[in-house]
């Protein structure tokens, strides 16, 4: 079996057909590579065709640059609480508390400024709301209890928190952060840049650095790692904190859009992210995802939404729209891994173990 | 083979649960090359000394020597750090990530200035070295850049074990094996084994946990038994057979 010789160019892959999590397919046979492509790039794929057939439907009013840009800004705050879900998610750690860290943050930044303190102490401020409730998260949650159990607890407690500083009531009036808020730079709308920005270093540190990779390989395996002489407690920690951060950042952009700062968390928001990062493949037990596919994800729920208004669907479509799609993402990506799997113990010499609830 | 110093001894090793003797003066040693088979009945102290060897248990009494050098073990990072490495039954593996980054994971590689500030990994070299390493141990699997999932369980197990093996290398080592093929079909035990006996050529120190007695027959150069928290048979394979091994390990034959 594995004996079949591998020569040394192939052994290291260069110029070989890889899949973007790299996965060398090129001696595969051609149906594996199709499917395992599908199961890689569907949600781009499934992207496109919702782009032609909304094209198609609201002709002329959809494919235009300046629809296009408002998907954009309306993904962009989606996209900001998925990116921290999604990146909590891959390295293991599944954060519910994002709405109340979101909700503080903003208030915290908002009663600041009220207060007369410079603009740039409040942000900062605000972005340390996201660190500490990071470090609070994951310091129970390594206690050896249930993440979603803890999280679910900080929800209420930043929640009530963000009332207790508010005074229970919206804080209106914070003009001052505008320039991150409605702004416009180069006609393109200023959450696009804070989101691509996001993204990009998000991707890079994910795949790219020492730090992301050992990330993302506590999410698969916390014990292999620790095996290693890894610090993976350390590394479990910083996951929180990202999605921490993503939470506060998504609470001050929302503050900064409407210029006031609700104490109110909003669940929708949470749920929005985990549709986006369902719908990107992201494994909820960890390990495993890609970053660009849940902005993609992000934006297919922008779309959704945009394609169906223009059209003069009732808006509550778009809701069950987006729940449909995500479960049959879910129901089409295990019966996927479920074929390759048995294609390649069918090919020999190979066998992906499935493992349950990592589909 | 017994003129050099060995590569891991222990002396009079004893280990107490309460009242309960796990090891009762237990001597063992491994040369640099050698595979010794640790063989015993379930509760015999074997699991007990191969932990007392990886650092993960800490002795009552005895002493451990690593190349001539008395030690004290008080977690598997040491052990680890003096080239004793540990390859577990259930492998250790993370599975989504390709058998590069599992090999490398803990000492990646990385890019040059002013990348490395930010700790850029070097994705290139990190393939590369795994390639090279494999094939100094004689591995062919996969790719570089498969992922674990994808592999079969004796390629998982080839890829575990050759990650124990280029971290104690350089040291000479020691490897300790628990149940190396407990999962494996007939083909994946025989690239274990091919495994096994070339990191013993590379003059790895080898100590091999198994109840499967025609595999510590096939690869051992040494046979140690353990009875009930005593060592009661310490013999080259060439001077014994199975049906006296056997007997050793239920207590029908006396100890030597």
């Amino acid at each position: 079996m594995s004996h079949s010789p591998v020569d040394r160019q192939d052994a290291v892959g260069g110029g070989k057909r890889t899949t973007d999590r790299g996965i060398e397919t090129s001696h595969l046979p051609f149906n594996i590579r199709a499917l395992v492509f599908v199961r890689e790039r569907g949600i781009i794929v499934l992207w496109l065709l919702l782009l032609l057939f909304f094209a198609i439907w609201d002709h002329p009013y959809f494919a235009s640059v300046a629809n296009g840009l408002l998907i954009l800004q309306a993904a962009a705050l989606t996209a900001v609480y998925a990116a921290g879900v999604g990146i909590g998610a891959i390295s293991g750690a599944l954060d519910l508390s994002v709405p109340g860290v979101a909700a503080l943050a903003g208030v915290v930044t908002g009663k600041l400024i009220t207060l007369g303190q410079p603009v740039w102490l409040a942000l900062l401020a605000g972005l340390l709301i996201g660190v500490v409730a990071g470090l609070v998260n994951g310091f129970i949650t390594l206690r050896g209890l249930n993440p979603l159990v803890v999280t679910i607890g900080t929800l209420s407690v930043m929640s009530g928190l963000a009332a207790v500083v508010s005074g229970g009531y919206t804080i209106p009036g914070l003009d001052e952060l505008t320039f991150m808020g409605t702004a416009r730079y180069f006609g393109i709308p200023v959450h696009v840049y804070l989101v691509a920005l996001l993204y990009v270093v998000g991707t890079v540190f994910l795949t790219k650095t020492r730090d992301g990779i050992r990330l993302v390989a506590v999410g698969g395996n916390p014990e292999a790692v620790r095996r290693l002489g890894i610090n993976s407690p350390r590394y479990q920690l910083l996951g929180f904190v990202i999605t921490g951060c993503c939470s506060a950042l998504a609470g001050l952009m929302t503050a900064a859009l409407v210029t006031e700062a609700s104490p109110q968390a909003s669940p929708a928001s949470i749920f929005q992210a985990l549709t986006a990062v369902a719908l990107a493949g992201v494994s909820l037990g960890g390990g495993r995802g890609s970053l660009p596919k849940v902005l993609v994800g992000a934006i297919i729920l922008a779309t959704i939404g945009d394609g169906l208004t223009i059209a003069g669907v009732q808006p509550y479509w778009a809701t069950v729209t987006t729940g449909v799609l995500m479960i049959t993402a879910l129901v089409i990506d295990r019966l996927l891994t479920q074929i390759i799997s048995d294609r390649l113990v069918e090919v020999g010499s190979m066998s992906t173990h499935v493992k349950d609830g990592k589909g | 083979m017994s003129q050099t110093t060995p590569a891991l001894k222990l002396s009079n090793i004893e280990l107490h649960y309460g009242y309960v003797r796990a090891l009762d003066g237990v001597d063992f040693h491994v040369q640099p090359g050698e595979i010794v088979g640790l063989l015993g009945d379930n509760g015999a102290g074997k699991s007990t000394l191969l932990k007392v060897m990886s650092g993960a248990h800490r002795p009552t009494h005895g002493t451990i020597e690593v190349n001539g050098q008395a030690t004290a073990f008080h977690t598997p990072k040491d052990a680890a750090a003096v080239g004793i490495q540990m390859v577990y039954q259930d492998l250790a593996l993370v599975e989504a990530q390709d058998i590069a980054t599992n090999l490398q994971l803990g000492r990646e590689p990385l890019r040059g200035f002013p990348f490395n500030i930010i700790g850029f990994v070097d994705h290139k070299a990190m393939q590369r070295t795994s390639a090279e390493q494999l094939s100094r141990l004689g591995v062919r699997t996969a790719p570089m850049n498969r992922p674990v999932e994808m592999l079969s369980g004796g390629q998982r197990q080839v890829v575990a074990i050759s990650r124990a093996a280029v971290r104690v290398m350089e040291s000479g080592g020691v490897i300790l094996l628990d149940e190396p093929t407990a999962a494996l079909g007939y083909e994946q035990t025989q690239l274990v084994e091919e495994l096994i006996v070339k990191m013993a050529q590379q003059g790895i120190a080898i100590v091999l946990v198994t109840h499967n007695l025609p595999l510590c027959y096939n690869l051992a150069h040494r046979i140690v038994v353990l009875n009930r928290g005593r060592k009661v048979a310490d013999i080259a394979k060439t001077e014994t057979d199975m049906d006296s091994v056997v007997g050793w390990i239920t207590g029908a034959k006396k100890a030597m």
